[in-house]
């Protein structure tokens, strides 16, 4: 290293070299003039003689300088020419390594650039990492919306943030064009982009006016919507959108990079804090968003934000006293739920290029073996052990750049594959090709190299190899292998260990697809239709509209039932509220904590939820009411006594108190890989932003999907219907990324198991070859053929079967990690075990059964005459 | 330059050098030349040309070091002295050494 320092130097700053060599040298003529002076010579003559002696004087200088610097790099370039040379002398074996490389590295840096854009890269947003996300947190219910007058308290009472802000969203119809277009719209409180510290790339962000109840209204498209709708045209600002009763000037377009919180924004516009109706402690709406100041941290806008709803508390006893907040980075909150799983997809990657590596170390170990004769005659022509192990490793690292070229390729295309295959991953369309992927290739490839190479170079070239010169002139190589015998060995045990998580993920799935969710998904068309929070101004109206809608649905032929909720059943997604009883109950009894649902009265009939006592609610009805599953019934009520109670929370809007109609069976609300819970269902909807409706076919749900799309354009033009999908296919959607790491790991397991087939059976052949001769002898003294082909089929099956010990021992470790994403069976689940051994067992026979009959075959006779 | 008969047999320098370098602490360019001509008794003189080429290479290998001094006569110069590595060196190439002579020794010896 210090060596090519110095030589670094020299080539950079050859002034001062030359500076340096000539003081020597002068230094060096010096002493000589001298030294002929005292021999008697006169100062002239002496000088003359000296540097005659010394022959042309600039000569000398560049002479030692180029020894200095040109020595490096001839020796890099011979070693290039010298590797070049070798590798195309053996294409096969070339060919073998780039590819094995090129994939271990192409399928490391695809999962590394979606670790980057999605973990490491900050998000697209000046000093991004200063933006949080802000919630209120109650006690009672777990919704994180802030009431709108407490946002703007927060705002002006803090010291520790440069903005607050907040938003929410609802999908509106556009009605300018011909039909109406579905959008999602978002309502934002003042300050917004402030926030993210953005300005729109076309027009202007709102003024104070626009940020006012009553103010003129304004609205800012996405670069979508600008590109899909108006072909990006720059005089897009001042055309209005049509959204429901009112009409929106265009004020600005949005930077493309503002696909946060929601990814599918189409229009912002103000919702205004000093709407009547939002001067309410208790009504919540916002999602908070906020901007620190600069060298805050968040401990210290924790505490702030704290201490600010703590004044608040005092201000404002009755609904501020029992509200927390919570702060996170917005980061975080995007990408936090993916960690864990594209980490564990990483390390199995990660494993598998180490399984590559491996496999290439074992093949180079081959390689060097039979080379020895080659290396042999370098050494004894004065070739330093050193000079040869930099050409031996010269070699592996021109094989791992190609393979890191072609696993950059691989890598830009797994990409792309991504964006299909994980569309729910957060942050997905940012996965690309920077700058750091081909650097993290490149480390790889140098990573790679030293991994695959310096075990070979270093045994290859140990000097009693080189003595084998003297010894014989064919090769001759020891039948013990012990190094190649552990590579192999190795390469099993990380295939176990992969196999293992593969298995076990594999085996969660299965799980999951025999759980019975309580409901039936089956046959279930479920759609959305576009709806506006003003609604809901009026109670009575959009009471009517859901109903109107459910009766017309219900109507088309071919359609059984039909119902509204908020959430789908399975699709996980929780909402734990607490609730008292109107009737009384003791104070030792435990609190009544239960997950809430509201869905129409149909909802049960059509997704198939059975009536275990009482009665279902009715279609239409004066007091509100409820139902309530099994699990809740028995936990707080035991059993049927829950009929006719009333629950609810009476101080709340969102959860007025109602009485208990029926109890259902229990079904998997929250999840099909969550067992039920007690759960309770209001009755009732009132048309609003967020509603799914659902209907049960007699056929094919997405046949009938375009004639309910029909059917409801005829009673409600103005409204838009969408995301027309069976409801099978959400509960599929729920587990993508579970689905995705599953394939993934399998993917990454069944490649790892062939490649170590591959070395065992590499390994076997080539002692098979080498040790033809000894074979031969034994055949020719009588030994069995069965006796060899047990020999080496005994010597394969030990390797793997050490591997196989080695490699549980490694899945405990594993699967320690993956215990948090298992469903239905345990880390340790002996059948998955049982399995993976099985499978390697049967592949190693197979791979070591080949070269043990090739052993047998050997004809005695034909190896003898060969000596 | 056509051979001399006190040039030195290619590849023999470096372990000259390594043993002049070995009984001092440190010498200088010109006293390594200085000293494998008096202790050769006059027979060997080192070419600058090729002297201060080796002795950079031989940097470069880590078998010696450099570092810049004042001599006795205060002047400036550049001293060398011997690496650990250049001592384990100095010992291969002498019994490289010891095994060429007694080789060539004695086919001489048998023509």
């Amino acid at each position: 290293m210090r060596k090519w320092l110095g030589r670094l130097r020299n080539a950079i700053r050859p002034g001062r070299l030359d500076y340096n060599l000539e003081r020597e040298l002068r230094f060096h003529l010096t002493e000589r003039i001298e030294e002929l002076q005292d021999a008697g010579m006169n100062a002239e003559a002496a000088a003359r003689l000296a540097r005659k002696q010394f022959g042309n004087y600039t000569a000398q200088v560049e002479r030692t300088r180029d020894m200095d610097m040109a020595e490096g790099l001839d020796a890099m370039l011979r070693n290039l020419r010298l590797s070049l040379r070798a590798l195309a002398k053996s294409p096969a074996f070339s060919i073998t390594v780039v590819l094995t490389l090129a994939l271990g590295i192409g399928a490391n840096s695809a999962v590394f650039s979606a670790i980057n854009s999605v973990l490491l890269r900050p998000l697209p947003f000046p000093n991004s990492d200063r933006i949080v996300s802000i919630a209120q947190v109650q006690a009672k219910t777990p919704q994180p919306h802030i009431a709108p007058a407490r946002l703007k308290d927060w705002n002006r009472l803090n010291h520790t943030f440069q903005a607050i802000s907040g938003y929410y969203t609802q999908d509106d119809s556009e009605l300018s064009g011909e039909l109406p277009e579905k959008l999602t719209h978002a309502l934002v409180a003042p300050r917004f982009l402030e926030v993210w510290g953005i300005a729109p790339q076309l027009g202007r962000d709102f003024s104070p006016q626009e940020e006012h109840y009553g103010g003129p209204n304004a609205l800012l498209i996405s670069d979508r919507y600008w590109r899909r709708r108006f072909g990006a045209s720059p005089d897009v600002v001042g055309k209005t959108l049509r959204l429901g009763q009112l009409s929106y000037p265009i004020i600005g377009v949005m930077p493309a990079s503002v696909a946060f919180v929601q990814r599918n924004v189409d229009l912002w516009s103000v919702s205004a804090p000093d709407f009547p109706y939002a001067r309410s402690r208790d009504l919540t709406w916002f999602l908070g968003v906020g901007r620190l100041k600069g060298g805050v941290t968040l401990a210290q806008a924790r505490a702030d934000l704290a201490t600010v709803q703590a004044d608040l508390a005092r201000e404002f006893p009755k609904p501020d006293a029992q509200i927390r907040t919570a702060i996170e980075p917005l980061k975080e909150q995007t990408v936090g739920g993916v960690r864990e799983s594209l980490w564990v997809v990483f390390g199995s990657v990660t494993l598998l290029l180490l399984i590559a590596c491996t496999n290439i170390a074992a093949l180079l170990l081959s390689r060097a073996a039979s080379r020895q004769h080659e290396i042999a005659v370098r050494f004894s022509l004065g070739a330093s052990r050193a000079s040869v192990a930099a050409q031996l490793l010269t070699e592996v690292l021109l094989l791992a750049l190609a393979g890191a070229g072609v696993g950059l390729g691989l890598a830009a295309a797994a990409a792309s594959v991504f964006r299909v295959l994980a569309r729910e991953l957060p942050r997905v369309d940012e996965i690309g090709l920077d700058w750091r992927i081909v650097l993290y290739s490149l480390i790889c490839a140098v990573a790679a190299t030293l991994a695959c190479g310096l075990v070979p170079a270093i045994v290859g070239t140990r000097r009693s190899l080189a003595g084998s010169l003297a010894s014989s002139g064919r090769s001759q190589v020891s039948g013990r292998r012990p190094a190649q015998f552990v590579l192999v060995a190795a390469q099993v045990a990380m295939a176990v260990t992969l196999l293992a998580g593969a298995g076990l993920l594999l085996r969660s799935f299965q799980a999951l697809g025999r759980v019975a969710g309580g409901f039936d998904p089956d046959h279930v068309l479920t759609f959305r239709i576009s709806s506006s929070w003003g609604e809901t101004g009026n109670l009575k109206a959009a009471g009517q509209a859901v109903r109107r809608i459910l009766e017309t649905v219900a109507a088309v032929p071919g359609v059984e039932s039909s119902a509204a909720t908020f959430l789908l059943p399975g699709v996980p997604g929780t909402f734990p509220v607490e609730l008292s009883l109107a009737e009384g109950r003791a104070d030792s009894e435990p609190k009544i904590v239960a997950e809430s649902r509201i869905g129409s009265a149909g909802l049960f009939a059509t997704i198939h939820i059975p009536l275990l006592a009482g009665e279902m609610c009715p279609q239409e009805s004066n007091s509100p009411g409820m139902m309530v599953n099994r699990s809740f019934a028995n936990a707080y009520f035991a059993g049927a006594g829950v009929i006719g109670k009333h629950l609810g929370q009476p101080s709340s809007p969102y959860f007025p108190t109602a009485v208990v109609r029926g109890i259902v069976g229990d079904a998997r609300e929250r999840g099909l890989d969550h067992e039920p819970v007690p759960t309770i269902y209001y009755c009732g909807l009132i048309m609003q932003p967020g509603l799914y409706f659902l209907a049960r076919t007699h056929g094919t749900p997405m046949a009938l999907g375009e004639s309910v799309r029909r059917k409801l354009h005829e009673i409600e033009p103005a409204r838009s219907v969408y995301d027309i999908s069976p409801l099978t296919a959400h509960l599929s959607d729920a587990f993508a990324e579970n689905r995705l790491r599953t394939v993934l790991l399998t993917f990454f397991a069944l490649t790892a198991i062939s490649l170590a087939c591959v070395g065992l059976y590499g390994t076997l052949s080539y002692l098979v070859n080498v040790r033809q001769r000894e074979i031969g002898l034994r055949l020719a003294v009588g030994a069995m053929r069965a006796q060899i082909v047990r020999q080496f089929l005994g010597q394969g099956m030990r390797v793997s079967l050490l591997g196989c010990v080695a490699g549980l021992v490694l899945a405990g470790v594993f699967t320690k990690v993956l215990a948090g994403m298992l469903f239905g069976v345990s880390p340790w689940d002996a059948i998955t075990m049982t399995g993976v051994i099985a499978l390697v067992i049967a592949v190693s026979i197979a791979a070591s059964l080949l070269p043990a009959v090739r052993a047998a075959r050997v004809e005695p006779m034909q190896v003898l005459r060969d000596e | 330059m056509g051979a001399k008969k006190n040039d030195i047999l290619q590849g023999t320098l470096v372990l000259l050098i390594l043993k002049t370098l070995a009984g001092q602490k440190r010498l200088h360019g010109y006293a390594i030349t200085a000293h494998i001509h008096s202790a050769s008794d006059q027979l060997l003189r080192v070419e600058e040309g090729s002297l201060y080429p080796a002795l950079h290479r031989m940097e470069q290998a880590g078998w010696v070091r450099a570092e810049w001094g004042i001599t006795e006569k205060n002047r400036d110069a550049r001293f060398y002295s011997l690496t650990p590595l250049g001592r384990r060196q100095l010992a291969e190439e002498e019994e490289t050494w010891e095994r060429l002579t007694s080789g060539v020794g004695k086919v001489l010896r048998y023509a």
